[in-house]
């Protein structure tokens, strides 16, 4: 008889909870190392992306007097993402003193309160004319101007200078794109629609899986047949040609989208649950809490499922990643959102209908999609092994 | 098992009237309606003549009738039993009847025959890209995991780890940009199927007949010179995955208590490998299989785009653009078919593969 593993103890001397040890090894991992490394960065530039490249400059010298055109023309959605960045931070610093569900709590009345008065009071002005800072320096109507690193925006087509798909140079770092757009600065942006898309899709995917699957592993009967067929039916559509389908009938519109993405994606994360609800269903801990008179969710979410979440995590990380690629997919056909900036969309621009080839549209965008999916598929395999290595089929 | 199929079969029935509904729903809710694209053009019109093209498209295609009975008036069109269509629209009476895909509100033509055009080119294409993956990822998997720790070893699995996460539609345009462009190397084509009057050549290639002298490429050398630079863009993703799932399971059986027991009797090492470990190392792939096989549906879609070819990814994508409702319905109805299919022949596969298993 083997002897018993002696209890996990942590750094502090304290006794270490399982997620704990999960992340401690995934974080062992090189793999999940750079996977960590390159999404932080890409959230970075997602957050400070107003920051890092614009053409308002962040400071203005007139004969009138110092202004910021850069801070007056920050959207709703600048405002909420650096809110909920400093949020994040706080919660970071005190994570001695909050447990998990408190962490949460707080975070979401922080992007709450920042998001919902942002969206009700900022409003930049609608018309932007991008020129005029360029202009006015070379005429002399403005006196100083202290640009951001990249000092174009990703709309800003430079109309008093056309340079339509011209390669990189000392002034456009990455080039530019077919309508005289910078293509770094593009880029920096496009890394918001990428990690929302990913985010929000596969928490879509992740809350209809979770209930489907919670509810169907545990009941028998005629309830289990029925939603086995609607999960069959929802898992037998094909995904890009129902987001096709939605684009093409609904207007392109990234909320749908990311709806649409994440309706074809929770079947998988429905069975990955059931498959461990089945096994859990039998332990006695399940058993006592029901004849406690416990609630059939409560029984369900606060006592099952999170000894059954692992392997959903797993399946999650690679599903924000395949949540990335469709989207990109999408803007590649040309049917993805209209104006913002996409690295599908990029690299669609990349070779011309007459043959000629980019190299820099087609190198960075790919380079970028390709980090993020890499970086994703890495954290996946990491925690899987730090999960069980055993975990590597797909589920009955 | 005959009785498993069956049931299998039957329980497709309500899964592929699920999809169709779905898709029809989205059709049918979006604003404008099915009908949107086909009332707006015909540009400058005075009100009488569009009033009239309306009242003409209404009645011919059924457009102003609630959307359950264009739904269930497109079911039974497609039913082998069922109303048949009497002259004029009205309703026949019940019985067998052919079924009818419908024609589209486009091309004017019979949706069986743009499926019959557009068809077989998918089915070639995958047709191609499954054996190529199969064989090649278990024939590296097995070898891989065969010699583990040389050095085909450690570099592929270093390359399959990247190559599995590189997107389809990077891999597409950085090979048409270096492989077949003006700037870079022009060795293969940019787009289609084969050349222009390719189909007017030799189908072989000739070296130098009476009418044409010198080389002629023919048909089928044609046709497989576009056909690379697809088929790579199809099968590298599932190639690196395959590859390192076979090996996991070959190394695994490799160290199992009955290829131990297979060496002490005296079985050479190439014994084992190919005759005890090789089947149950498949097991995991027929599974991971099933859900392989609809991605290559989706996947042709956008090497299709990607590379001009005419097959249903492009017929797809023009459908649904146009709000084609005949055609979005019937790729619909027959994507849907080609996956419970495979999904089936995938567990069938499974269990003939494994005799353990059974379905009863």
């Amino acid at each position: 008889m083997s002897e018993m593993p002696t209890p996990a103890v942590s750094a502090h001397g304290e006794h270490e909870t399982f997620s704990a040890r999960v992340l401690r090894q995934t974080a062992a991992r090189w793999g999940a190392r750079i996977g960590f490394a390159w999404i932080g960065l890409v959230a970075l530039a997602a957050v400070f992306a107003p920051f890092l490249a614009n053409s308002h400059p962040l400071a203005l010298k007139t004969p009138d007097g110092w202004s910021s055109p850069l801070l007056e023309n920050l959207t709703w959605m600048d405002v909420s993402l650096l809110a909920a960045f400093i949020a994040v931070f706080v919660v970071w610093l005190l994570r001695r003193r909050l447990n998990g569900a408190r962490r949460l709590a707080v975070l979401a009345v922080a992007v709450l309160a920042s998001a919902v008065p942002a969206y009700l009071l900022v409003n930049p002005p609608q018309a932007v004319v991008f020129e005029k800072y360029r202009q006015g320096l070379v005429s002399g109507a403005v006196e100083q101007a202290v640009f951001v690193p990249v000092p174009y925006s990703p709309t800003d087509r430079s109309r008093d200078k056309p340079l339509s798909l011209s390669p990189p140079d000392s002034e456009h770092l990455m080039g530019t794109d077919e309508d005289g757009a910078d293509v770094l600065s593009r880029m920096i942006h496009a890394c918001r629609i990428a990690l929302g898309i990913g985010f929000v899709a596969t928490g879509i995917a992740l809350v209809i899986g979770i209930l489907f699957g919670g509810i169907m592993g545990f009941f028998t009967g005629w309830v289990e047949i029925l939603m086995m067929r609607f999960l069959e039916i929802f898992e037998s559509i094909p995904q890009l040609f129902l987001l096709l389908t939605v684009v093409a009938f609904f207007g392109r519109n990234i909320y749908l989208i990311m709806a649409v993405i994440g309706l074809t994606s929770w079947p998988g994360y429905a069975r990955y649950l059931r498959a461990e609800f089945l096994k859990l269903r039998q332990q006695d801990f399940v058993q006592a809490a029901q004849a406690c008179g416990l609630p059939i969710w409560s029984v369900l979410f606060r006592h099952m499922l999170p000894n059954g979440v692992a392997p959903l995590l797993v399946a999650a990380s690679f599903g924000i990643a395949s949540a990335i690629l469709a989207e990109a997919t999408l803007s590649f056909l040309g049917l993805g959102v209209v104006d913002a900036p996409s690295w599908g969309g990029m690299l669609n621009q990349a070779v011309g209908p007459g043959g000629t080839f980019a190299v820099w549209l087609a190198t960075y965008p790919g380079l970028a999609i390709f980090l993020t999916v890499f970086a994703y598929n890495l954290i996946g395999e990491a925690l899987r092994d730090a999960i069980d290595p055993h975990l590597q089929r797909a589920p009955g | 098992m005959i009785n498993y199929i069956i049931r299998r079969l039957l329980l497709m029935l309500p899964t592929l009237a699920g999809i169709t509904v779905l898709v029809f729903s989205v059709m049918a809710l979006a604003p404008g309606g099915i009908g949107a694209n086909l009332m707006t053009s015909g540009g400058d019109m005075r009100p009488e003549e569009r009033k009239a093209m309306v009242e003409y498209l209404n009645r011919r295609y059924g457009l102003d009738q609630p959307m359950t009975t264009q739904y269930l008036r497109w079911l039974n069109n497609i039913m082998p039993i069922g109303f048949a269509t009497g002259p004029d629209g009205a309703r026949g009476e019940f019985g067998f009847k052919t079924p009818d895909l419908g024609s589209s509100f486009v091309k004017n033509r019979p949706v069986l025959d743009l499926v019959a055009e557009a068809l077989p080119i998918t089915l070639l294409l995958n047709a191609l890209t499954v054996p190529l993956v199969f064989v090649g990822s278990i024939l590296m998997g097995v070898y891989t995991a065969r010699f583990r720790g040389g050095a085909l070893d450690v570099s592929i699995g270093t390359v399959n780890l990247a190559l599995w996460s590189v997107p389809t539609i990077w891999m597409g345009v950085v090979l048409i940009g270096f492989l077949a462009s003006e700037e870079y190397l022009k060795w293969f084509p940019t787009s289609g199927l084969s050349s222009l009057r390719s189909d007017s050549w030799n189908f072989l290639p000739t070296f130098g007949t009476p009418s044409e002298p010198g080389y002629q490429r023919g048909y089928l050398l044609d046709m497989l010179w576009h056909l690379v630079l697809p088929v790579i863009c199809l099968t590298y993703s599932g190639f690196a995955f395959l590859t390192k799932l076979t090996r996991a399971a070959v190394l695994e059986n490799l160290l199992s208590d009955y290829a131990r027991t297979a060496r002490a009797k005296g079985a050479s090492e190439r014994a084992v490998l190919w005759r005890h470990v090789f089947r149950n190392s498949l097991l995991p792939l027929i599974t991971v299989t099933a859900s392989i096989l609809p991605g290559l549906l989706v996947g042709s879609v956008i090497v299709e785009s990607i590379f001009s070819i005419d097959g249903m990814g492009r017929l797809a994508v023009e459908a649904v653009q146009m709000r084609d409702r005949e055609v979005v319905l019937s790729i619909t109805l027959i994507t849907g078919m080609l996956t419970l299919f495979s999904y089936l022949l995938v567990d069938i596969c499974y269990a003939l593969a494994d005799p353990r298993v059974s379905y009863e």
